[in-house]
């Protein structure tokens, strides 16, 4: 089993969720964050005061899947989310031990 | 309380017992699907645990039933009340002469109550003497309450009877005060659990505002001031007033049915009513009379939808939260404390149409209804003014001039004069409920009855379409009484709400939000696929009949027609990107109509659940908000209008409002070259008054127009461009003491200068003496002339000016940004407005030989945010003209 932890544009949401139900992902959860990365932002002005951006709004999603279907979902999530410009974000990929369902302690695979 | 008397039917072996309990639960609740009778439940489920626990008590306790006065079991809760549903909890009472309880006794209830459990009924039980009976547990006045409800069941009578008779009737007199007071917390804090509204899409019929606690909470408060007052137990229900009794009486049953529904259904004690169980209570009929019911909706051949049976559901228990506020009002103890004082000091508010009396308003003379239909908008006026309730002879009173049609005679203009102030005081959602209430919204904007207790099914909303658009307008009140001043610190960074609360502030016409927001969901209860089409096609109608102002109904239109595009952005697109921002810009057109539809958007999210708005969306909300500001501040000058362009769409709306001596080819000259944000900033009716002034010009060679727009006035002066033009206007309107509010200046082609001002009249002398306004038009063409020294004008009123003190001392900041324009320097100055500020500041520009191209001037309370599009010599100023003019700038102001 893999965990993939997604940071991605907010305007690139909805087509990542819309490509990773295509290959069978089902279950993720979903994150409001702020972050930089090598983008450390800028400073604007709105009637005389500054404000900086440096932390920009991203959404992270994460969710673990069978061995199988990892690279394909990672796959279907740079499609989705890339727009190749600056601040497209980052995909992560762990490994995860194992996995249980609370309700009926089904474990692995099958928990997912 | 009283002494029941269980059906004993003999002692009954646990085994058999087990197995009576059971098919008599089975054929209750047979008899239950076949007639849908809740109250048959309740009575014969505490009939049958009546018995089992008749027989139990005969069968462990049979030892100790020689020894009277030592102790006896009580009903407390549902149970006391003979109210036992499906899977409610039992709530037994063992009541002891003394401390003393003997092992046996002990022995006793333990095996009373396994029995009990292994029926897999719920038990809750507690041993108390009569003394603890009698004390008061502030921290669990849950107790003394339970005992309001207590029966008793068996054991010693006369235990029972001291309790009733003398010990806690005692307790309720002496601590009445405090049992009401409590449960009134205790009531506030649940209803406010719930948003402090029964219109949730998936409710709670237990514990929700208007649900079973609430009916319980009308019936203890009754019986305890009864108990208080006259030591007498008698029917709480009897105790209400007669018309609430009508009302109140089917709403509990409907809620009764309902619940014992649930609790089949769902096989456990649960109360929420989910969609899935919206769906099968109606098609099963729940709490609707057997056939045609009109109060669950449908008829004869259609039966009713799910909708129609949650609008049944809310009209029933809206009666029920109304009884219950209305009681706690009735019977909180007032006159002391200072909450008692505050209520008194309310009383003041009364006018000479209306008494305010403990919070609630009453009409002076319910008969003037007659004579006088504003009447029933000033009682909401009042309502929303002070956030006071209507009195229940008020709605009577109403009740009767609606149904002799109160309404129709109002005149149209009278209704917005109104409507308009009721949307915009502070109260204003909670009497926009009331009017909803008492059918007076319905009988003015017969649209809103689509959306009226609406349930639209999805994953976000959680209340019903009306309540959703009630509470928009109370966020947006909410966010007005947020508070800069309020942070911890004054250095701690303003929230994102914050800042949305200051461009709230800056609104011309918050009116217009407000009306939008009302009414921007109610194509979803029209049979349209396009939600928003069909609130366009309503609003239309009301805002013919309100007879509002063309460019008013245009920004309504507006806000109806785009009420999601601002959330769509955030969602779909990157706000960081210029060409969102650009496109996005375009569409609003202008600062106003942006202001207004980024309030509407925050409005509209936050009222869908309350965590539906998280800081991080409000965050996007207010970026692309100032990115779209900005944007529309410093792109002012780029799209000028070209013939092949704009000014060939513009000119056709424009032509059929001109005389028709004016021909198209004049009105296309006229828009060449002015920018495209001329263009938005008025209407078609001003624009071809400002073409016809123009035509005036060969005649008098500057045209003044003056007009008054609410407390404000509108000056527009059209000329051919020269040196100091707008310092010479700005230097005449301070001289008259007229304060600048906003001002746009633009140039065409043609080297026409339109500068339109909007000032307030600090010293009245316009409003106190009309003529004067002819006095102004004339010195302004005088000075602009060179007939009038501009100078001479100003010494008096300069000098009277200074030395006064701002109340909130702004820092001066000024910015030059060669980058936005691709013509223009823009210069951005942030400074303490002051009268003859504008003055000062395009007299130093002029001074330098700036030409100004546009200018776009604002101000928010004490801060003047001024942006020109600066040139000198047709081209943007070198970096040593801008050093100079900061130089000159700084030491002016």
């Amino acid at each position: 089993m893999k965990k993939i932890e997604a940071i991605i544009q907010p305007s690139r949401f909805d087509a990542v969720k819309d490509a990773l139900h295509e290959i069978g992902v089902e279950g993720m959860t979903v994150l409001e964050v702020r972050g930089h990365g090598r983008q450390k932002g800028h400073t604007e002005f709105y009637r005389g005061n500054e404000y900086k951006v440096d932390l920009l709004p991203k959404i992270k999603i994460e969710m673990v899947v069978p061995d199988a279907l990892a690279e394909q979902a990672v796959q279907a999530i740079l499609r989705a989310a890339k727009t190749g410009k600056i601040g497209d974000g980052k995909v992560f990929l762990t490994h995860v031990d194992d996995a249980i369902r609370i309700r009926n302690d089904e474990r692995g695979d099958a928990a997912l | 309380m009283e002494i029941g008397k269980p059906t004993d039917k003999g002692l009954i072996s646990a085994f058999s017992l087990s197995d009576f309990y059971a098919s008599e639960s089975l054929r209750i609740q047979q008899s239950f699907d076949a007639t849908g009778d809740g109250l048959a439940v309740l009575r014969g489920r505490s009939e049958l645990v009546d018995t089992a626990v008749a027989s139990l008590y005969r069968h462990y306790f049979s030892s100790q039933l020689d020894q009277p006065g030592k102790f006896c079991m009580l009903a407390l809760g549902g149970y006391g009340r003979r109210e036992l549903f499906p899977h409610s909890d039992i709530d037994l009472l063992f009541l002891t002469e003394s401390g003393a309880e003997q092992g046996s006794q002990r022995m006793a209830i333990a095996a009373l109550l396994r029995e009990l459990w292994d029926l897999r009924l719920r038990v809750g039980h507690s041993v108390h003497t009569l003394a603890e009976c009698g004390r008061l547990y502030r921290e669990n006045l849950e107790f003394n309450v339970a005992l309001l409800d207590c029966r008793y069941l068996a054991g010693d009578p006369e235990l029972f009877n001291r309790l009733h008779d003398d010990v806690y009737p005692h307790l309720v007199s002496r601590d009445h005060q405090d049992l009401i007071r409590n449960l009134a917390e205790i009531t506030r804090a649940r209803h406010r659990k719930y948003d402090d509204t029964i219109f949730h899409l998936e409710p709670n019929l237990k514990d929700g505002p208007g649900g079973l606690r609430d009916y319980h909470v009308c019936r203890w408060l009754a019986r305890i001031s009864a108990i208080a007052k006259r030591k007498v137990w008698s029917p709480p229900e009897e105790l209400w007033p007669a018309a609430w009794r009508a009302e109140v009486g089917p709403a509990w049953e409907f809620l009764c049915a309902t619940r014992c529904f649930l609790h089949y259904f769902r096989e456990r004690d649960d109360n929420q009513l989910s969609y899935e169980c919206q769906d099968e209570a109606c098609a099963r009929g729940i709490g609707c009379r057997r056939g045609a019911d009109p109060d669950c909706g449908g008829t004869s051949l259609s039966p009713p939808s799910p909708e129609d049976w949650m609008r049944a559901y809310f009209r029933r228990v809206r009666s029920i939260c109304q009884l219950t506020l209305r009681l706690l009002d009735d019977y909180t103890p007032a006159g002391t404390g200072l909450y008692g004082l505050f209520q008194n000091w309310r009383s003041r508010l009364s006018n000479a149409d209306f008494s305010v009396l403990r919070e609630k308003v009453y009409f002076r003379q319910p008969a003037a209804l007659a004579q006088d239909p504003a009447l029933v908008l000033r009682l909401f006026e009042i309502v929303a003014r002070h956030g006071l309730e209507v009195s229940r002879e008020a709605e009577r009173a109403l009740a009767e001039a609606l149904a002799h049609g109160v309404t129709s005679r109002l005149e149209s203009g009278v209704v917005w004069s109104h409507f308009r102030q009721i949307l915009c005081f502070p109260a204003a959602a909670n009497a926009l409920r009331e009017m909803n209430r008492l059918g007076v919204l319905r009988a003015l904007f017969p649209e809103f009855q689509a959306i009226d207790s609406l349930v639209i099914r999805d994953f976000f909303h959680r209340y019903t379409v009306d309540e959703h658009s009630f509470m928009t307008i109370q966020n947006l009140h909410a966010l007005s009484h947020r508070k800069l001043r309020d942070r911890p610190h004054p250095d701690t960074a303003p929230e994102w709400e914050d800042r949305l609360a200051e461009i709230l502030e800056e609104l011309e016409q918050p009116e217009l939000l407000h009306l939008a927001l009302l009414f921007h969901d109610v194509g979803k209860g029209m049979e349209t696929t396009d939600h928003v089409e069909g609130s366009r096609q309503a609003v239309e109608a009301i805002m013919t009949r309100l007879e509002l102002a063309p460019p008013d109904r245009a920004t309504v239109r507006f806000l109806i027609v785009n009420h999601l595009e601002m959330s769509t952005t955030l969602q779909r697109r990157d706000i960081f990107e210029p060409d969102t921002v650009r496109a996005f810009a375009e569409k609003v057109e202008t600062t106003e109509r942006l202001k207004m539809l980024s309030l509407l958007t925050y409005a509209d999210i936050k009222s869908v659940n309350p965590e539906a708005l998280t800081p991080w969306k409000t965050e996007l909300l207010w970026r692309l908000y100032a990115s779209t500001a900005n944007h529309l501040a410093r792109s002012a000058d780029d799209e000028r209008l070209t013939l092949a362009r704009a000014s060939a769409s513009a000119a056709e709306r424009i032509l059929p409002l001109l005389t028709p001596s004016m021909s198209r080819e004049k009105i296309e000259r006229f828009l060449e070259g002015f920018p495209r944000r001329y263009l938005a900033a008025h209407s078609p009716e001003e624009i071809a008054l400002h073409h016809e002034l123009a035509e005036r010009l060969a005649s008098v060679p500057a045209q003044v127009h003056l007009k008054a727009q609410g407390s404000l006035h509108e000056l527009t002066v059209i000329t051919q461009d020269r040196p100091f033009l707008f310092a010479s206007i700005t230097g005449t309107l301070a001289a008259w003491g007229m304060s600048i509010v906003k001002a746009d200046a633009f140039a065409n082609a043609a080297g026409l200068v339109l500068d339109t001002f909007r000032f307030g009249d600090l010293y009245r002398t316009l409003e106190l003496n009309p003529s004067e306004a002819e006095r102004l038009k004339s010195d302004l063409v005088d000075v602009l002339d060179g007939r009038m020294e501009l100078a001479k004008l100003l010494s008096g009123r300069l000098h009277a000016a200074q030395g006064r003190k701002p109340k909130v001392p702004i820092l001066t900041k000024l910015r030059f940004d060669d980058s936005s324009s691709s013509h223009s320097t823009l210069l951005e100055l942030i400074t303490q407005d002051r009268p003859g500020l504008l003055y000062q500041v395009s007299s130093v520009l002029a001074e330098l030989d700036c030409n100004i191209e546009i200018a776009l001037i604002d101000t928010e309370g004490e801060k003047a945010i001024d942006v020109f599009y600066l040139t000198a010599q047709g081209r943007k100023l070198l970096p040593e003209l801008q050093a100079a003019i900061e130089q000159a700038m700084f030491a002016k102001l």
